[in-house]
């Protein structure tokens, strides 16, 4: 089977009319500067288990962000806490920090 | 037949009788729900050598706080002359009671002594004279402690802990007893004449200036006092934090039968958590502390908020284990490991399946005894890297290059976020990966790879060493040559390479191989944190760059033109923080190696490997 | 005799300071670092978005400072500003009645990103480098072959927490554009591909520009930022990034990656600050007094600024400022 990206991608809007936020703004609360992301991608281009898998750090917490948690907690599973992405992100964020908040904050989902 | 009663002796046994309750409650529940092996260990260990070890250790440490002496003497003086001055107080007064009034004399009798025992008698005493004088010694440290409160620096301590309700309950009780036992004794000195040079002067002052009735009631009065003082500081003893005056009796015999903490959380921690003074000298060294302003996350503040089950993510998280504080405490509290179980216990899961994505994945390269592990943060410093390769290839070795073109994590970030089982699934499969490649050597760049590699991996017939190690061997064996400089060079000591694996003279030899080496402030194994360990989750960018600076600024001050570290977190962060050049060990050799022809760089490169990735993806079922 | 006004700098918004100041009748006194006048224009071969020849600006702005006669002082660095003048290199005091500062900015390090590896891989290139080479006539790989494929990474140094650089430097999305299409025209073959994480078009002609570099020149733009570089058996240069609008980490190999460097504040900005009362503003450039109508004004009254020693900018608005700036020191020296 061919590997088109992961599932979490639903083929339907993300509807931010009926999604939940409440997740989200606490993750946001915690950590605020995860609101800084330009979308830029060297966390995932760097990303050690991201050149392993189909794991895409910034498409999984911008996810998050809208309240598509589906996943989310599986996906950031596959990484390896090694750190480079924080070492390149233009942003600072503390990226690190930020997958063992979704994982703490989106454990039952 | 006397029966040495009064009604004030009451509270003085209920506190006594209470707090030995406690205690062997907690010792025993304790060292019931050791692990058999540990059980089997203390078993052994009883009847070694060990034990005297053991109890001259007690003598030296609980009783005469060496280890406080040598961070401050007058800190060391203050608190040898509570517990060593209370211990002679009570050991002298029993001897006391036992010849005067007989073998077999009740509790309060030897405690009370003055108020129990017979009148005074004319000529010099000499057992009253020793307790004046081990009464004045223990004042003496009460007041040192008072003048501590108002002025620590005096004491060779910026900062002191921050205290809970019933640390300062038994504070104030410990504060007072020692005061209320010399005026109970100057009144009874008053009336009986049975003091030393001490009380009883004060007794003779007490009694030309006071009626009789009057000095009768106020020697009831102290003694009512003195014995609640006790009894208020026994019972709030064991749940203050001067339960570590008891507990750090058995630590020291347990340690002494190689019992430790371990990565997942074990009874023997409850020896070491309540054996913290909460001295708070774990405060001082913290570059949290000293670079951002954060108290409350230190040692002492884990160690309390563990003992009280009110650890929050905040504290726990937010320690570089940089191994500072560790280095310095005074208990010899494992506080590294401490933390890292605690963190073991809040996010571990069994992660059977995790890293399934792993099996089979090879992305390594060229082939050799020798094996070359970059390390995940070592692929972001390729000068390094480069370096690696001249030198290689100076020497004539043949490299297995495990993960130039992208590889594994090592599993030690995992493990220093508390996720041991995950760690342990990503070490088999590297593991794994040696083996197949046949290695003999194994050589890494990164600290915290080497700290892994060496502590958890078990790779029998393997040996690991550290790039700085390798090098130095190569040099050593005549395989490599470098040209001396007049430059200079500072070198700046990883906190996972020096404390953490004890390697400072390595790279120092091969800097001074090429050059001249001068040491900042803090160097070796007092060396400074650059701010970005792994092991801190809490802090952010700006707090980690604070850190850098200041840090930096030490290594700059040295007026070296080059900046010398050897791992490749540290080289990141210094560099953000740095006006002069930063390069790793094994750059400032490359650079100086005296080669016949000049070898090509980064022209090795590994086969395609995209076939080998996704039958990986596609078998961990994604 | 006029007023004298020591003018700190001979780049473009120096030289434009000086010649207004002149025409107002003063006695402007250029001070220059470097031993010609001309600033970081002098080592730029054509200018966007026209392609306008660097020398077309340049030369006649030098000519006309030999013509009006302005005292410059070459290979002169002003090293501290001092009421009522300046003390330049080797502790000599230089006397005015006003200062304007046009010193201009630095260019970013590329070596203090090491992933990219500027200075360690041969095939890693800064945008300065390929200026200077186009000024050679001779543009080629390290092994002296003719690129076939080029990557040319944006925001290197800008935008950048990680080198403290919180600021968009403005002038390299353009510089990015215009130099992938002089590469294609050189190359017509080659495959460019502009790696970005927004194209900022901020100036008149340059959206138009970007337009035609991807639909003349078929120049790739990919929307990720490079994470690290590594050089291949061959000595090329093997890049990674994420193609963030697909969503998947993006691998290639190119024969040249060219880094486009940003701005940053000049070095002698904390200098001038300390000495002269001055504020430099947090990405390092000296803070003016207000962001409009102050713009060249700054918090000592004797005391103005020029061109991009406050921001960056582009030529442009870096030469308004000169003539601006005339018209407030001659209200300051009521000429």
């Amino acid at each position: 089977m061919p590997q088109f990206g992961f599932t979490i991608s639903q083929p339907r809007a993300v509807n931010l009319d009926t999604n939940d936020l409440v997740p989200a703004e606490k993750i946001l609360h915690d950590l605020p500067e995860l609101q800084t992301c330009i979308a830029c991608g060297s966390c995932t281009a760097t990303c050690t288990a991201g050149n392993l898998t189909s794991f895409n750090f910034r498409k999984v917490h911008t996810l998050v962000r809208r309240g598509e948690y589906r996943e989310a907690y599986e996906q950031m599973d596959k990484c390896m806490l090694c750190g480079k992405c924080r070492l390149v992100c233009p942003r600072g964020i503390n990226t690190r920090a930020v997958v063992m908040k979704i994982k703490r904050e989106l454990g039952d989902y | 037949m006397m029966t040495y009663y009064d009604h004030f002796v009451i509270p003085f046994l209920v506190g006594t009788f209470f707090m030995f309750a406690v205690l062997l409650w907690k010792w025993g529940r304790w060292l019931w729900m050791l692990p058999g092996e540990d059980k089997r260990a203390v078993g052994r260990g009883i009847f070694s050598a060990e034990t005297f070890r053991a109890v001259r250790e007690v003598v030296c440490e609980s009783l005469l706080h060496r280890k406080i002496f040598r961070v401050n003497p007058l800190l060391g003086y203050m608190h040898m002359s509570l517990a060593f001055g209370w211990f002679l107080l009570i050991a002298v007064g029993w001897v006391e009671a036992a010849t005067v009034l007989g073998p077999g004399t009740p509790l309060q009798a030897h405690v009370f002594f003055r108020y129990f025992g017979p009148e005074g008698e004319a000529g010099w005493n000499p057992f009253a004279f020793v307790m004046d004088l081990l009464l004045l010694m223990v004042l003496s440290g009460v007041l040192l402690a008072w003048f501590k409160r108002m002025r620590s620096r005096a004491m060779g301590m910026k900062r002191t802990t921050r205290h809970v309700f019933v640390d300062r309950v038994a504070l104030t009780a410990l504060w007072l007893i020692f005061p209320l036992r010399l005026t109970a004794e100057s009144f009874t000195a008053a009336i009986r004449h049975n003091g030393g040079f001490l009380t009883g002067s004060l007794g003779d002052l007490i009694a030309s200036g006071m009626s009789a009735a009057t000095v009768a009631d106020l020697n009831t009065a102290a003694w009512w006092a003195y014995s609640f003082a006790l009894a208020a500081f026994f019972i709030a003893m064991p749940f203050s934090r001067y339960m570590h005056i008891f507990t750090e009796v058995p630590l020291i015999f347990l340690r002494r039968y190689r019992l430790r903490s371990g990565p997942r959380e074990k009874s023997f921690d409850n020896f070491q958590i309540q054996a913290c003074s909460r001295c708070g000298i774990c405060l001082d060294p913290c570059q949290l502390q000293r670079d951002l302003g954060l108290d409350n996350v230190q040692s002492v503040y884990f160690l309390r908020d563990r003992r009280y089950g009110k650890l929050t993510d905040e504290v726990l998280g937010n320690c570089l284990m940089c191994g500072l504080c560790e280095a310095r405490c005074p208990v010899g509290i494992e506080l590294n490991v401490l933390r890292l179980n605690s963190r073991q216990k809040r996010v571990d899961s069994p992660a059977l399946m995790r890293y399934d994505y792993l099996k089979g994945a090879d992305r390594s390269s060229g082939s050799g005894k020798v094996g070359y592990f970059a390390g995940c943060m070592t692929l972001l410093t390729p000068a390094t890297l480069q370096a690696m390769e001249k030198i290689f290839a100076a020497a004539g070795e043949e490299v297995w290059w495990a993960d130039r073109d992208g590889g594994s994590c090592c599993g030690r970030p995992l493990k220093l976020s508390g996720e041991v089982n995950a760690a342990e699934r990503i070490m088999e499969r590297n593991k794994e990966l040696f083996r197949k490649h046949g290695i003999a050597t194994l050589v890494t760049s990164c600290p915290i790879c080497l700290k892994v590699f060496r502590e958890d991996y078990a790779l029998e017939g393997i040996e690991v060493l550290h790039h700085t190690e390798y090098i130095l061997r190569l040099m050593r064996a005549g395989r490599l040559d470098v040209e001396r400089t007049p430059d200079t060079f500072t070198y700046h000591d990883p906190c996972e390479l020096g404390r953490g694996s004890g390697i400072y003279e390595e790279p120092r030899e091969l800097i001074r191989s090429v050059g001249r080496l001068t040491e900042p402030a803090h160097h070796g194994a007092e060396a400074l944190c650059c701010g970005s360990s792994l092991a801190n989750t809490v802090i952010d960018d700006g707090q980690q760059v604070a850190i850098g600076r200041a840090m930096t600024a030490e290594l700059e001050a040295t007026g070296a033109k080059t900046i010398v570290t050897a791992c490749p977190l540290c080289k990141k962060a210094v560099g953000r923080a740095a006006s002069v050049r930063v390069a790793d060990v094994a750059q400032v050799v490359a650079e100086h190696l005296r080669v016949a022809a000049e070898v090509p760089c980064g022209k090795v490169r590994t086969e395609p490997v995209g076939e080998r990735i996704a039958a990986a993806e596609a078998a961990s079922g994604r | 005799m006029g007023k004298e006004v020591i003018v700190v700098g001979g780049g473009i918004a120096g030289m434009q300071a000086a010649l207004s100041l002149r025409e107002r009748g003063a006695e402007p006194v250029i001070v220059e670092r470097a031993e010609r006048l001309g600033g970081k224009l002098a080592g730029w071969h054509k200018l966007f978005p026209t392609f306008t020849p660097a020398e077309e600006v340049l030369g006649p702005l030098r000519r006309r400072v030999e013509e009006a006669g302005i005292r410059v002082l070459t290979g002169t660095e002003v090293e501290e500003l001092v009421p009522g003048g300046v003390v330049v290199s080797g502790g000599r005091r230089l006397a005015g009645d006003a200062t304007v500062v046009c010193s201009g900015f630095e260019l970013f390090d590329a070596r203090l990103k090491e992933e990219y590896g500027y200075g360690i891989y041969d095939n890693v290139f800064t945008t300065v480098d390929v200026e200077r080479m186009f000024n050679e006539g001779r543009v080629a790989t390290a092994q002296g072959a003719a690129p076939r494929r080029i990557a040319f990474l944006h925001c290197v140094g800008s935008r950048d927490e990680k080198v403290g650089a919180h600021h968009c430097s403005r002038v390299c999305c353009i510089t990015g554009v215009k130099q992938a299409i002089e590469m294609k025209e050189l190359f017509p073959a080659a495959e460019i591909y502009n790696f970005y994480m927004d194209i900022r078009m901020f100036g008149p002609g340059y959206e138009e520009l970007y337009r035609r570099a991807q639909l003349d020149y078929h120049i790739n733009f990919v929307r990720g930022r490079i994470s690290e570089a590594s050089q291949t058996i061959d000595g090329r240069v093997q890049i990674k990034a994420e193609d963030t609008l697909v969503g998947r980490p993006l691998k290639m190999t190119v024969d040249m990656l060219v880094l486009i460097v940003g701005m940053k504040g000049g070095a002698s900005n904390g200098s001038f600050a300390r000495s002269g009362g001055l504020q430099v503003a947090g990405n390092g450039f000296m803070q003016p007094l207000d962001p409009f109508a102050g713009n060249v004004l700054s918090q000592r009254d004797d005391v103005f600024y020029a061109g991009t020693v406050t921001a960056p900018k582009n030529i442009g608005e870096s030469l308004n400022e000169g003539v601006a700036v005339a018209e407030r020191v001659a209200g300051y020296l009521k000429l």
